[in-house]
Order: structure tokens, then sequence, then C-alpha cells
């Protein structure tokens, strides 16, 4: 009787788990109007256009829930075509920016969304401060004059002031197209829901920051942090009808995870998949991966604040260190192309990839640079990196070649957002470390990562990674400003070209490699339209 | 008499209190040591010092620690969490979508710990050096020694992608997603609530395999310590004594060693539960679970002290909590402690 009792005991606690995997044996493809997509949700903070400052949300928001005035042609980067904007001017004199928009901008609600709203939407970036902030300010505007620069002429056109005669290609490839800031928010929304404090409101920031109420293809129903993310279908879009009701992004921060959901069908689209995973799925043929070069960099940051690391000789020695060709083919499939240019390829103004990669490993002319340097012996210092993704692989492999010259390099590795404090304090002598530019012009990189205006610790122009290096050039600095200005888009170019020459043999950066974004989907995907800075859902099918 | 009982309650209050207030003043001045800018959870890296420092004043942070952890506690007392820098929503909204998730599943393997660790160590016991001894044996020690994380994913290349047999990553499907309204943010009684028993079945299938690998390990636990605590009453000489007056073997077992361990084992179950309750990062990063471990460590990376705090909060409200049930549980089982 007893030993029946335990016996039983034991036995059914089996059989319920066994009765509990039984039913659930059906498995639920995903619905056929809606694009389900697996991606890490774990950077997201806010929805808010003009507080967006990191890239998965600016991907998300981005021409998917806010259309911009103007957008990138999807074909060519570094030519304009029309968003919600359908036309625009420049003045002779080139210090007037005038914006047509369309005449049948709605927002969500159905309700008219007119140069008011954009006028509005443009002006609370500046005036709310946040990182985007910057993307209109390096461009004059401010603050204080913010409500004279940026106006509403009528109910469709939108005129800007400009302080000097930007080239308009520069501007508008720079503010207003894929930029967050030049989305059109609902004045009316968000000024009924803004809140004050300390005598200053808000605009709206934290209303918008759950879902914005903006003119484009989608708008966001539900974000429950670190689990999904919900667009719906804005039915008043100008635009073509999206065939895709719903969008739905789901938080799987694990790379095989993300995989078998592919392969099983539970998901549409993989948007963090590692080089393993990749790799497997390469011979599967109802999934397609697409490789995307970015325009972002990923480089070892040298503080010329040190005296070995400010000799540019030493510099140069740990470039001929980076072994660009085998990286190509161990480390940096699916990853990245190696380069070693400050400007992206892509961008306007960019060194062709053979220019842009002079560089191969060359132990013998590292030695003979530093012996040049007076350290014919080496020397010692750390680096600090990221712990995630390829990081470690990379300062390994640079930490291997070193060695082999008397280089010692301690590596020291960390969570990311250590990493960044570190680098904003100036607080390393190496760092391996990312940066993607806004836009795809030489300027934006030129402006962060050659342009040094006051290479002072107290001056603390953080935002400039070339600042955190505290390398100057007054020569550079001059150029990079007299080609902001140039009207001439060869002599523009060719400005950028000279830059780019000189820095890539005398700046604080040694650049390895521009970033590839691999997105895989299932092949039952179509028209889903994938560019170097976004990837847009309105015209995606299966 | 009464105020006797009074007065141990206020101290009991007191002390956990107490307790609480430690924990969260050591978690807050530790946090704020970290070499991390918690700034830069909202900014991002490329923001120049202006931004940086309106957040930086914004939230606070220029105010002397003491002042700060002041109004920290001011806030929290009025059940003002704050804002979690990291995912930009209310700590409290975040944990009342977290904190079940990980309830559920650890509710989930806490059952089959119990349900199954409990028999297999009295069996052990019982039959020891037996094959059941062996066998039970080397499921604990696969139990202790394998990592959650490769046990996860095996699970989920056999059971989900190759059988079909369980739900994938995720507490349901993508098609199930609006289907309830949440109520109390257990999936499975959500839907059972809503009536809709495709979708608890949905749940089931997602929860069961998370579920049964972090129950394995607690099974693996709890089946060790039983048959230790098995073993050391049957060497009693009651036991030899129940026997002599004429009990079954299995009675004696049932009836005497077996009650006799309850109390020890009550005290390794709350453990394993609170353990479990902590959240295990490792599985619901596999599991694309949106639990309360992973927004735990989110939180820590992203040096977000407003998240970190009311997470140990509610792991220290637990361990105590537990505790006194514990304590309570005792003076059930144990005539001696009443």
């Amino acid at each position: 009787m007893s030993r029946l009792f335990m016996a039983r005991a034991f036995y059914a606690a089996i059989a319920s788990v066994v009765l509990l995997l039984s039913p659930a044996t059906g498995q639920a493809a995903t619905p056929r109007d809606a694009l389900i997509i697996a991606w890490n949700l774990d950077a997201l903070i806010t929805f808010d256009p003009a507080q967006i400052g990191e890239v998965n949300g600016a991907d998300i928001i981005i021409n998917n829930v806010c259309t911009t005035l103007v957008r990138y042609d999807p074909n060519d980067v570094t030519k304009i075509i029309p968003g919600t904007a359908e036309s625009w001017s420049s003045s002779p004199d080139g210090l007037t920016l005038t914006f047509k928009l369309r005449s049948d901008l709605k927002f969500p609600d159905g309700t008219p969304a007119t140069a008011e709203d954009a006028a509005w939407s443009l002006q609370r970036a500046v005036l709310l401060g946040f990182f985007s902030s910057s993307n209109l300010t390096e461009w004059g505007f401010n603050k204080d004059q913010i409500t004279d620069q940026i106006q509403a002429a009528d109910d469709h056109t939108v005129v800007l002031k400009l302080s000097k005669p930007y080239p308009a290609p520069l501007l508008l490839s720079a503010a207003f197209a894929n930029n967050n800031v030049a989305a059109i928010l609902s004045k009316a929304v968000g000024l009924k829901n803004a809140k004050t404090t300390d005598g200053k409101s808000d605009l709206g920031n934290a209303f918008f920051k759950t879902g914005p109420v903006c003119v484009g293809p989608y708008h966001v129903t539900r974000w429950d942090a670190n689990d999904v993310v919900v667009l719906e279908r804005n039915d008043n879009y100008f635009g073509p009808k999206p065939a895709m009701r719903r969008i739905i992004i789901r938080h799987v921060p694990e790379s095989s995870a993300q995989r078998l959901l592919l392969e099983k069908g539970d998901i549409d689209v993989a948007r963090l998949l590692n080089t393993d995973d990749l790799k497997a799925l390469e011979s599967n043929k109802d999934i397609h991966i697409e490789q995307t070069l970015q325009q972002g960099m990923q480089y070892l940051a040298l503080n010329t604040n040190d005296p070995i690391l400010g000799n540019p000789k030493v510099r140069e020695a740990i470039r001929y260190l980076i072994d660009y060709d085998g990286l190509k083919d161990t480390i940096l499939p699916y990853k990245g192309v190696p380069r070693a240019d400050l400007v992206p390829e892509g961008a306007f103004g960019a060194l062709n990839r053979k220019e842009g990669q002079p560089f191969s490993l060359d132990l013998a002319k590292a030695k003979q640079l530093l012996t040049e340097a007076g350290y014919p012996d080496g020397f010692s210092k750390k680096m600090i990196l990221s712990a995630n993704d390829i990081s470690p692989a990379i300062a390994q492999h640079i930490a291997t070649n070193a060695a082999k010259v008397g280089i010692k390099l301690e590596l020291e590795q960390m969570a990311d957002a250590n990493l960044f404090t570190r680098g904003r304090n100036r607080d390393f002598e190496i760092q391996l470390v990312g940066w993607y530019a806004g836009y795809p012009d030489g300027n934006a990189m030129v402006s962060r990562h050659a342009t040094n205006p006051d290479p002072r610790m107290e001056a603390k122009l953080v935002g400039l990674p070339v600042w955190r290096t505290g390398w100057q050039s007054t020569d550079i600095n001059a150029k990079a400003e007299a080609a902001r200005l140039e009207q001439d888009p060869e002599k523009r170019a060719a400005m950028y070209r000279d830059i780019q020459l000189y820095m890539i043999h005398n700046g604080p950066m040694a650049y390895i490699y521009q970033v590839i974004r691999p997105i895989a989907y299932r092949t039952s995907v179509k028209g889903f339209e994938i560019g170097p800075f976004r990837v847009n859902y309105e015209s995606a099918t299966k | 008499m009464r105020l006797s009982l009074l007065k141990g309650f206020a101290r009991q209050a007191g002390s956990v209190a107490t307790t609480l207030l430690g924990l969260l003043a050591l978690t807050f001045f530790m946090g704020r040591m970290l070499p991390v800018d918690p700034v830069l959870a909202i900014v991002g890296d490329q923001a120049d010092q202006a931004t940086h420092d309106m957040v930086y004043h914004q939230l606070g942070l220029d105010q002397p620690l003491y002042v700060q952890f002041y109004l920290y506690i001011h806030a929290m007392l009025t059940g003002d969490f704050g804002n979690a820098l990291f995912t930009g929503h209310r700590v409290a909204d975040d944990l009342t979508k977290v904190f079940p998730a990980t309830v559920e599943l650890a509710t989930f393997a806490i059952i089959i710990g119990v349900g199954i660790g409990v028999p297999l160590g009295v069996l052990a016991a019982v039959y020891r050096g037996s094959v059941i001894d062996h066998i039970a044996r080397v499921v604990g020690l696969l139990g202790y020694s394998s990592p959650a994380f490769w046990l996860g994913l095996m699970g989920l290349i056999l059971f989900y992608a190759t059988l079909g047999w369980v739900g994938g990553p995720g507490r349901l499907d993508v098609a199930y997603m609006d289907s309830i309204e949440p109520h109390t943010g257990f999936m499975t009684i959500d839907a059972l609530l809503d009536g809709d028993t495709d979708v608890f079945w949905n749940a089931v299938s997602h929860i069961v395999l998370p579920g049964s690998i972090l129950g394995y390990g607690s099974m693996a636990y709890i089946s060790r310590m039983t048959r230790s605590f098995m073993l050391e009453q049957m060497a009693q000489e009651y036991m030899v004594a129940a026997r002599v007056k004429g009990l079954s073997a299995w009675a004696v077992i049932r009836r005497h060693a077996f009650r006799n361990i309850l109390v020890q084992l009550v005290t390794v179950i709350a453990l394993a539960y609170a353990f479990l309750l902590e959240g295990a990062v490792l599985t619901e990063t596999v599991f694309a679970w949106p639990g309360f471990g992973h927004y735990l460590v989110a939180g820590l990376l992203a040096g977000d002290m407003n998240a970190v705090l009311a997470c140990v909060l509610i792991v220290g409200i637990i361990f105590i909590g537990l505790n006194l049930l514990t304590d309570l549980l005792y003076r059930l089982l144990d005539p001696r402690t009443r």
C-alpha cells in the first residue's frame, strides 16, 4: 500500500509533465498580414523623434512611423528624393531653404498635417535640446532664435532661415532626410499632452516617448520594454497602402533562438544573428541573407595625450599591425569590410575601396616606424573594448601582431555603457569602439572625427571622438569648414578627399572596418527595403 | 499577553524595515561607485556635454549622494520607483510585466522540482546503493553540472525545432499575442480567466520547456538534499523501534522518517524557489522570456540604479517573506517549536 503510494506519486509527477507536453504539438505560422521580426530591443528608451539617439529606435521610427521631409534614394543614398515635402528650393543667396509639403498629409486619426506641425516639430527638437537637436544646431539653428529661424509661411510651406549659405544637398542629407528631427508630429496632440515641470514644458516628450503621433505608414500601438513593439498600419497614410497590416518586433536577445524561430517559420525576419548562425542558414533555400554596408566604422582610438601614442609614427606603426586581409576571411564575414579611411564607402566624397584601405600587415615596416619614433623595443599599453560581439576577437588579433614587434597590449573588456563612459572621460590609452555616421556625406565623419575646435580637457567636447583622443589640426579644421560651405559638388568632394588622405596617415584613429548589417529573412517576404541607413517595412509583402 | 504579541510584531516589522533599508543603502552607494555613467543610457555615446549635463541635472545626479538617497527613499515610500533609464518606462510598470513572467516560470519550475525531486530523493535513500539510487545520482549530477544555457538550447533544438512538441522562445505564439487581456500578468491564468483554452495551451507549450529546464536544476538539488536528510533519519534508533512496534517498512518511512525531515525540506524548497524568483538570466535569454532576471542584469549593465534598486528591493522582500513563511511552516510542522 505505502510502496504503491510512493510509486504512484512518482509516476504521477512524470505523467503530469508528459500530459502537459501532449496538446502542444500544433505550430502557428506567422499571420499573412503581419511581418514578424526578431531583434534585440534592449537599447530602446524612447520613440520621441526629438529624443531618439540610438540606432534601433531610429530604425523603427524613421520612415516606418514618421516619414521625413525628404528621403535618400534607396538606390543611391547620395541622392535626395521627396518625402513629406514634394519639393524644396534654395534662395539665390543660399540663406533660405523652403520646403513645399504635400497637400494630402494626414495623421493616423485622419486629422490633416500642415506646415505648422512640421515647423513646430523642428522647433521642438531644438528647444528640447536632446542629442538629436545637434542635427539642427550644428547648422546654426539655436534655441533663442528657432521660432524665427523655422516658420510655416502657409499651410504647406515651411521656410528656414540659415545663418550661413550651406550647400543645399549637404544640408538636406544631414538634417532633413532620414533624420528623426525631420518628422512631422501633431502639434495639437503634443501641446495637449505637454507636461510642465519647473515652469518648463516638455512639449509632449513624455507622451510621444511611447508612441509619437506622426505622418507615416505605421503607428506604434504597443511597446512592452524588453518584450515587443507593435506597429499598426496607418490607413490615412499618403503613400501606397502598405500590404502588411502589422509589424511585430519581438525581443529575442539570443542569436540561436532567432535562428530556430526563423527556420521554423515562426518569425519572418531575424536581425541579430551571429556569424555561426548566419553560416548555418546560408544553405537554407527558404532563407535569404541580405548584407548591407552601413555608414559605420569600427576603429582604434589612440589617446594622443599619451606621450607614446601622441607620436604619429607610432600610430602609423599600429596601422601596419592590423591584418586587414586576414580579418576579412576570419572574423569579418557578415560583420564588415576592411577599411582604414574615416569616411565610409558610399558616402559623398569617400575614397574608393582601394584608396581607402592602403595598409596591410607589415611587421618589418611597423618595427621600422617604431625605431624611427624612438621605441625600437616597443612599449606596453592598455586597450579597452566591448565584451560584446567580435570586439574581443579583433582586439586579440591586433594584440597578437603587436606582441611580435614588442608592443604589449593589455586588453580590458567591459560593458558598452562602461566603455562609452571611459571614452567620453578621455580615460583610456587605446579604445576599440565604433561610430555611425548620421548621413552619407564626408562631412558627417569629418565634422566628428577630424574637426576639433578645442582639444583642452576643460572644453569637454565629449560628443566628438576626435576630442576624446586629444588630437587637433587647425589646418584640418579650416579645410573642413571650407568644405562645408563649398557649393560646387566636385570641389567639395575634392576637399574631402584631401582631408581623408591626410587623416588616413596622421589622424588619431586606426580604422579597422566598415560595418555590415546582415538581415536574414524568409524568402516568402518580398519587397522589403533594406538600405544602408534604414529598413523600411511599408513596401513589404508576403 | 496581547501587548507582548504587539511588541513582538513591532520588533519583527522594525527588523524587516531596517534590513531592507540597509540593503537599499548598500546597493545605492555601491551603484554610484560603478564606473558607468547612467546618463549615457538616455543620451547615447554621441551626445555633447550640454545635452549630457541637462539630463544629468534632470535626473538629480548633481545633488549630494545622501540627498539623492533621501529623495529616492521618499519617492519610493509613496510608491514611485522613478523611471527606468534603460527602458524609458516607469520602473513600476516594467516590474508589473517582468515579475509575473518570472513568478509564473519559477512556480512551474518549483512544482517540477518538488514533484519529482522529493519522491526521487526518498526512493534513493530507501533503496540506497540500488539502481534507483544510482539513477538519482546521475540525474542529479547532470542537473547540477549542465549549464542552463546549453540545456535550453538543446531543448529548443530537439523539442521545438525538430519534434515540434513545444512552443518556441517567447511566452506566446505571435498569433495569440493580443488575444487575452492582461489581468494578473500570468499568461496561463489570464487565458483561463478569459476562458480561452487555445491561448492557455499555447502558453503552456511555451512555458513547459524553460520551466522544465529550470525545474530540473531545482529537482537535482532537492532530490540530493532529500536523500541525505532521509538517510540521516533512517539511521536513527526510533526507526528500529517503530519497526519493532509492527509498522510496515513504508509506513515507518512515511509516518516517521519523512515527517521528520519536513522542516529541513521546507527550508530547502523555499531557498530553491527564492533562487528561481531572482530570475534565471541565462534561461530567460535563451527563451526570450521577458522576465525579472534579464531586466535586472540589463539595468545593471546600463548603470540604471532606479531599475536595479527596485529589483534589489523585490529580491530582499522575497527572501524575507519566504523566511517568515518558513518560520510559520516550522511551527505547523514541528510541534516542539510551538
